[in-house]
């Protein structure tokens, strides 16, 4: 294995029960999905509502496991793993963006954003958070709830709360799923921003080519599949 | 460290939302019944120890017929009790020529080791307590043993071979308890002054009687290492030893009223697993949130638990504050029925308090809390990922086993916990189907209802399980408060309408034979009717069929009260009025002077005695047997005197013996009191009235005890309305809202919740009064043997509270809910 590959997907299978739990009928998600990204890249994945992107993202950020095949994360094998092994991991190397933010309610646009920090038991969470903030242009709106804020704030809160803890990767579905066209083209520029500046490995799980086209590598999620979009 | 602290903010920034608010408040009300409760008992206990204390003189009295080891007492000693000892004997003293019997008592510097004595130092003067018996050289006399010694304060007499001086006339002694009723007059005397009267000697019947005070967990030690070593003709009285009755009588009051309290925690941890159960259903976004971030499942465990920790702590501390003012109040309603000074409780029931809230909090949220750990990350990306089902078995099995353990805990007594949780179970089911019959036929209603009233019963019935729980627990609720309130009216006045209007209210006793004649004359002279003068032997029953009594006896009957003391025994040739024959025949003339008795019927029953059987008795040094006659039912609250075994005459006659009567006096002639015992000193004169009026008092406080905590019941019932309100909230909110949108006026909307809550009220206020009907019918036919009647006024009384603590509470609740504007149809 290459020693710059940090996440790759071998042969990966997701079949669930048809809805009509009775007869044996499953639904073939992902059929043998094969994939490998290296550090620093930022990719796109491609597809129509419902082709089985959010599936995807949740295999290979250890969040659910395939039905067959493997995912490997810097090397180490996710299924080997327990959830709490992967949580671990999660919680060293991963950031996630949302397309429904997933910012708590109940905590302050800071608070929300030293969540990862804490968990990590940093010493200087406020600090770090205030600076992601800052960066993301939301200095002034630090102590602000969630539902005091519009969505594209509540979207910066949290790009500032995934990249907050330096991950090495981090994943984002459809990250202006929720917001209209202008505020988008801001949110998306300053994902990128931060990401360039940390060097993050980025995957964005999304069906807006404009957005994709932004990404170093677009790829295309299709019966199950995945195939190199064409540029 | 960490997880401590996200712990606390995420509760701190939780507590705005209702439901946290709804358990700490469940779980205040459910820690400040249980402590109320506790520290109430156990002052009431240390008060009871105290007056046990002023009347024996020490907290443990040892009485022997020799000497008790010297290790004994250097236990006493080692465990830093105060001791004293005494000697009782029976001797004669003589002065002026007349030679009388006296029990003699004598006394160490240390007597009494609680308590006073009391005494005057003239005939009739004031009299003085003191902390101390006589100072050697003199001696205290009875009033009746001075007039027959015809004897005057200062004045020498002689006993044994020394001479004493009649130091002041004694009234009262501690540490009378045990010893019995005394026929001779006494005296008390010093310790040091027993050797120069060469009264003791070998074979002398003496009683050793030592006393003992300390701190409560010495002298319990003391007490459970002696038990071991005493003879069987050793007494140890005091403690929990002492008095059994009246001890067992207060433990179960204590019980029962621990365990009325934990009505109030059972609705309360209803309101506490329905809030859990929202709060966990609440968390699952940020749970699985908190995952994907990477918390692990035992993390998330601690964090979960912390929190509950803190919010158990916090409402239990303040429930604990609550419990203590409670308390308090209940004190200051009853201040005339208290002693004075009521002991301070003693961190005990705090601690107690405290705990049984971590408990109950644990026991009703746990599993809604746990769930959590199961909420996989996953649902951050799809929303329907669910954590797995609790399951039910779970659930009710860790409420009812915690319930059943705090109740046991708090009782101490595993069949009165099972019982009345069975109870209570069985209630709840009665009610659970006389609620749903209610509801389903509340429905055929609703052809008949316009407007709100109509709107309200639908929503009644919409919200069938949420409204069914509300209906359930307040009816519960309201149901006992109602019982006990009527139980309390019923019953007090019934029992004093029941009384005769000139039932005796005194008792006379230590009449001797050649009083009878003068006495009989002095009441007649008087006006004064009595219920005659009967004689009375004391004796104990030895044997049954020759077999000592206790091996003779059912195994239930060996601690039987009438075994353990003496037995008022009389003789009389007729049947005495209030008295029926069951078996056996009544004797006639011809029967005089042979040992034939009839025994009272509960007595014998008790026993297991038959008709024929032969009863051995022993009366001071004497014995003799009687084979049974007749069995006879005997009406003790008629206030006559009363016996459980009654001879023929002329058989007993030679034992020693007195007379007593009992007699009616209004209360304006209660001056005739003290002239009677002037007149006759030696005579005891016992006011019933006074008596009845103290045991109507505790009832009164009784009752308004189980009253007051059947307050927090109330309390509780109304918590878990407000848990089910919330439970349903949502709901309601997004259903006004659509109603909004569609043109309802908030009037309407008021008008509708409004009619809602007033059924509700009505519902559990009938359901309320039918079952407190059913309960107070099945304690009046079979416990009371009392004719029934429907109460007509708490039909009104028990709807009427329902409505309006409903209306109160519910109203207040979901204001929110109508004044919801229609715009935030848009929000979501
Ligand atoms: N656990 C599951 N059970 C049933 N159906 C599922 C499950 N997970 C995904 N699906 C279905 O698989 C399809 C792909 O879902 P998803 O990965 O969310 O697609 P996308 O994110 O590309 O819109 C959808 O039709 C979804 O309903
Ligand atoms: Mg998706």
């Amino acid at each position: 294995m290459t020693p710059d590959l940090i996440l790759s997907a071998r042969k990966l299978c997701k079949h669930v029960p048809s809805l009509d739990g009775s007869s044996r009928q499953m639904i073939h998600i992902l059929n043998g999905v094969e994939l490998e990204i290296k550090s620093g890249e930022t990719i796109a994945i491609l597809g129509k509502s419902g082709s089985g992107k959010s599936t995807l993202l949740g295999l290979l950020a250890g969040l659910d496991l395939p039905t067959d095949g493997d995912v490997y994360f810097d090397n180490i094998r996710l299924n080997a793993l327990d959830e709490d092994g992967r949580a671990e991991l999660r919680l060293d190397k991963v950031g996630f963006v949302f397309q429904s933010f997933q910012l708590l309610p109940n905590l302050t646009a800071l608070e929300n954003v030293m969540l990862p920090l804490e968990l990590k038991s940093d010493a200087n969470a406020q600090a770090h958070a205030r600076a992601l903030l800052q960066r993301v242009e939301l200095g002034n709106r630090l102590q602000h709830f969630p539902r005091q804020l519009s969505g594209g704030e509540q979207q910066r809160v949290a790009i500032a709360r995934a990249f907050v803890a330096r991950p090495a990767i981090v994943f984002a579905d459809e990250p202006t799923g929720n917001l209209d066209t202008t505020t988008s083209a801001h949110i998306i520029e300053l994902l990128f921003e931060v990401n360039r500046e940390q060097q993050t490995t980025l995957v964005m799980v999304t069906h807006d080519e404009n957005l994709a086209s932004l990404c170093q590598r677009r790829l295309l999620l299709e019966d199950g599949i995945i195939r190199e979009a064409s540029p | 460290m960490n997880t401590l602290r996200l712990a606390w903010r995420l509760l701190k920034r939780d507590w705005y939302v209702g439901e946290l608010k709804i358990l700490v408040l469940a779980l205040i009300i459910a820690v400040a019944s249980i402590t109320s409760i506790g520290i109430f008992t156990q002052r009431i206990d240390l008060a009871m120890h105290d007056q046990t204390g002023r009347f024996l003189g020490a907290d443990l009295m040892l009485n022997s017929p020799r000497p008790v080891d010297k290790q004994i007492l250097d236990k006493a000693d080692s465990l830093q009790l105060q001791i004293s000892k005494s000697l009782l004997f029976s001797t004669v003293v003589v002065a002026n020529n007349e030679y009388q019997l006296a029990q003699v008592k004598a006394v160490d510097d240390h007597y009494p080791l609680l308590g006073k004595i009391e005494y005057t130092r003239q005939l009739y003067g004031d009299t003085i307590e003191s902390a101390n018996g006589p100072p050697a050289g003199k001696a205290w006399l009875t009033q009746r043993l001075l007039k027959r010694l015809q004897l005057k304060a200062g004045e020498p007499f002689e006993l044994g071979d020394s001479e004493l001086l009649v130091g002041g006339i004694l009234k009262h002694d501690p540490g009378q308890a045990g010893s019995f009723m005394p026929i001779a007059p006494r005296m008390l005397m010093h310790y040091s002054d027993v050797g120069r009267t060469g009264i003791i000697q070998p074979g002398s019947r003496i009683t050793y009687q030592y006393l003992f005070s300390g701190k409560l967990a010495d002298r319990e030690r003391f007490a459970r290492w002696l038990k071991s070593r005493l003879n069987p003709t050793d007494r140890l009285i005091g403690g929990k030893q002492g008095s059994p009755a009246l001890n067992t009588a207060l433990d179960r009051a204590e019980q029962y009223l621990a365990l009325a309290s934990m009505l109030s925690v059972m609705l309360a941890g209803i309101a506490i697993a329905m809030a859990a159960n929202r709060y966990g259903q609440r968390h699952f976004d940020q749970t699985a949130l908190l995952r994907c971030m990477g918390a692990t499942q035992s993390r998330l465990v601690k964090l979960y638990s912390l929190q509950l920790v803190m919010v158990g702590t916090v409402a239990s501390v303040l429930g604990c504050l609550l419990g203590y003012a409670a308390q308090q109040g209940l004190v200051l309603v009853m201040v005339e029925l208290l002693p004075d000074n009521l002991p301070h409780p003693g961190y005990a029931p705090f601690i107690t308090g405290f705990l049984s809230g971590l408990l109950t909090l644990s026991g009703f949220s746990l599993p809604a809390i746990l769930r959590l750990k199961s909420v996989p990350p996953l649902r951050v990306l799809r929303r329907d990922s669910m954590p797995l089902p609790i399951s039910a078995v779970f659930v009710y099995g860790l409420a009812l086993l915690s319930i059943t353990g705090l109740m046991w805990w708090q009782s101490g007594n595993l069949s009165l916990t099972l019982i009345v949780l069975l109870g209570t179970l069985a209630c709840v089911l009665i009610l659970t189907v006389l609620s749903t019959i209610m509801i389903a036929l509340s429905r055929y209603l609703l052809g008949y209802l316009q407007g709100p009233w109509r709107t309200g019963l639908m929503q009644v019935i919409r919200y069938r399980r949420a409204n069914q729980l509300q209906i359930l627990a307040l009816g519960l609720a309201l149901m006992i408060l109602l019982t006990v309130l009527l139980l309390r009216i019923d019953l007090l006045d019934r029992w004093q309408s029941q009384l005769p209007a000139h039932a005796p209210n005194h008792f006379v006793i230590n009449i001797q034979a050649n009083e009878v004649k003068p006495l009989a004359d002095y009441f007649q002279g008087q006006g004064i009717t009595t219920e005659g003068l009967y004689p009375m032997v004391r004796a104990r029953i030895s044997a049954i069929n020759d077999v000592p009594v206790l091996e003779a006896v059912p195994a239930g009957a060996r601690i039987d009260e009438a075994l353990k003391r003496e037995l008022n025994i009389s003789w009389a040739s007729s049947l005495q009025k209030n008295n029926k024959l069951l078996d056996g025949q009544w004797w006639t003339q011809a029967d005089s002077g042979k040992y034939l008795i009839s025994v009272e019927w509960g007595l014998a029953d008790r026993l297991n005695l038959k008709l024929g059987d032969t009863l051995s008795f022993q009366s001071a040094d004497k014995q003799f047997k009687a084979r049974i006659r007749s069995f006879r039912k005997v009406q003790w609250d008629s206030f006559q005197p009363n016996f459980y075994i009654i001879f023929p005459p002329a058989t007993i006659n030679e034992y020693p013996h007195s007379y007593i009567s009992s007699f009616y006096l209004s209360s304006e002639m209660k001056d005739i009191i003290n002239e009677l015992i002037r007149e006759f000193p030696g005579l005891t004169v016992i006011e019933i009235d006074a008596i009845m009026q103290q045991v109507k008092v505790i009832l009164d406080q009784v009752t308004l005890a189980v009253e007051y905590v059947m307050l927090f019941v109330l309390i509780a019932g109304l918590v878990v309305l407000l848990a089910s309100l919330q439970s349903s909230m949502d709901e309601r909110i997004h259903t006004a809202i659509i109603m909004r949108t569609l043109g309802a006026k908030r009037a309407f909307l008021r008008k509708g919740q409004l009619a809602e809550f007033t059924l509700l009220g009505l519902f559990s206020g009938l359901l309320a009064i039918a079952g407190t009907e059913i309960i107070t019918y099945g304690l009046y036919s079979r416990v009371f043997k009392l004719g029934f009647e429907l109460h007509m006024p708490f039909w009104i009384l028990g709807p009427a509270t329902g409505i309006v603590l409903i209306l109160l509470t519910g109203w207040l609740y979901t204001r929110r809910v109508i004044m919801q504007p229609p715009a935030r149809i848009l929000d979501n």
